[in-house]
């Protein structure tokens, strides 16, 4: 039984170490932490986003894990949605730029001086894609 | 005395086919008042037979100059080459193409962002925040999604700095970065290209 525990602690550790250190190591690469320092100009408190980050990931985990319900009214939810639309819409803009689709097309067919009408089609379409999916687009 | 002339090459002009560059379309001078007639100086003619782009080195530049002024004390403050690239026609209107792409990528980033959502099972992500939130069983948690969703684009738009003409400073977006890396990197390889092919002509004697 001590040795069944002691196990499933050992799988528990080492499942988690791999994750956390995959998530930070996937946040590190997209740099949206730096991007949003650059835009507040705000370097100096770059821990405090660090901090940020893992007590997010650990408190979310543990409440989803545990079940805890907050009880909280209905609008707390639109607020907790545009907070992670935001993160997620930040990590797709980011995931696009590192695959470096977009300089080499706009240059190919000469349309550098429309790039921002481009990416307002990006923009625009994840947020109309979004939308469909939740509003129209009914599989389940 | 006065005779130092100091030469900064532009690092990249636009021409048109079959156009006659003279020395003040691809170089800046500082001289004397008695030097300026050499702006006007012909330093080549431009033609497609060797591709839409071609490299004027700066050697080149010096010995025209010295042919009409061999006492010339020349000083170089700039790039050693200059890139010409020569334009070309575009078949497809500009505006056309544009609609074109901007569909494109409308409905591909939509398609997109779908994809991924059934990939990470979004959905019982959201039912799940719903309920642990409110309490609540919801189906369809609308009031978590539709913000969410607008979400998306305002983290889009805030990670490349621009909400249509307006942009929050004066610092390059990440894609004008790229851009621009971009740019830099195709120069820097038609400079290494160009001259490679012009020692290989020299090496053979073909034209």
């Amino acid at each position: 039984m001590v040795l069944h525990n002691l196990l499933l602690i050992f799988l528990g550790l080492a499942g988690g170490f791999a994750v956390g250190s995959g998530f930070v190591a996937f946040i590190t690469v997209l740099g949206i932490v730096p991007r949003l320092v650059q835009l507040s100009k705000t370097g100096k408190m770059i821990h405090l986003y660090e901090y940020g980050i893992v007590l997010g990931v650990v408190l979310f985990t543990w409440f989803d894990l545990r079940g805890w319900v907050i009880e909280a009214p209905v609008f707390i939810t639109a607020f907790l949605g545009l907070l992670t639309g935001m993160f997620v819409g930040m990590l797709a803009a980011a995931l696009a730029e590192v695959l470096n689709v977009l300089p080499i097309m706009v240059k190919r067919l000469h349309i550098q001086d429309y790039l921002l009408y481009i990416l307002m089609a990006m923009a625009l379409g994840k947020i109309f894609g979004s939308l469909f999916q939740w509003l129209i687009f009914q599989v389940w | 005395m006065e005779t130092v002339i100091y030469l900064r090459l532009k690092k990249k002009v636009l021409v048109q086919c079959g156009q006659l560059l003279r020395l003040k379309d691809i170089c800046y001078l500082v001289a004397d008042e008695k030097w300026q007639y050499l702006q006007d100086l012909p330093i080549h003619t431009v033609d497609l037979a060797h591709g839409n782009y071609a490299l004027i080195e700066l050697r080149e530049v010096i010995e025209r100059i010295r042919q009409h002024v061999p006492q010339a004390d020349l000083r170089n403050i700039g790039p050693l080459q200059t890139i010409v690239e020569i334009m070309t026609p575009i078949r497809i209107p500009k505006k056309l193409s544009i609609v074109l792409i901007w569909i494109f990528l409308f409905t591909g980033s939509g398609l997109a962002i779908m994809n991924f959502h059934t990939d990470v099972n979004m959905k019982e992500v959201h039912e799940r925040i719903y309920y642990l939130v409110t309490g609540e069983k919801e189906k369809n948690p609308l009031v978590l999604q539709i913000p969410y969703s607008i979400g998306i684009g305002v983290g889009m738009i805030l990670f490349f700095n621009h909400l249509f003409k307006k942009r929050f400073n004066e610092e390059p977006s990440p894609m004008e970065l790229e851009m621009f890396l971009y740019q830099e990197a195709i120069d820097q390889f038609i400079i290494d290209d160009e001259k490679q092919k012009a020692e290989r002509k020299d090496y053979d004697g073909s034209p």
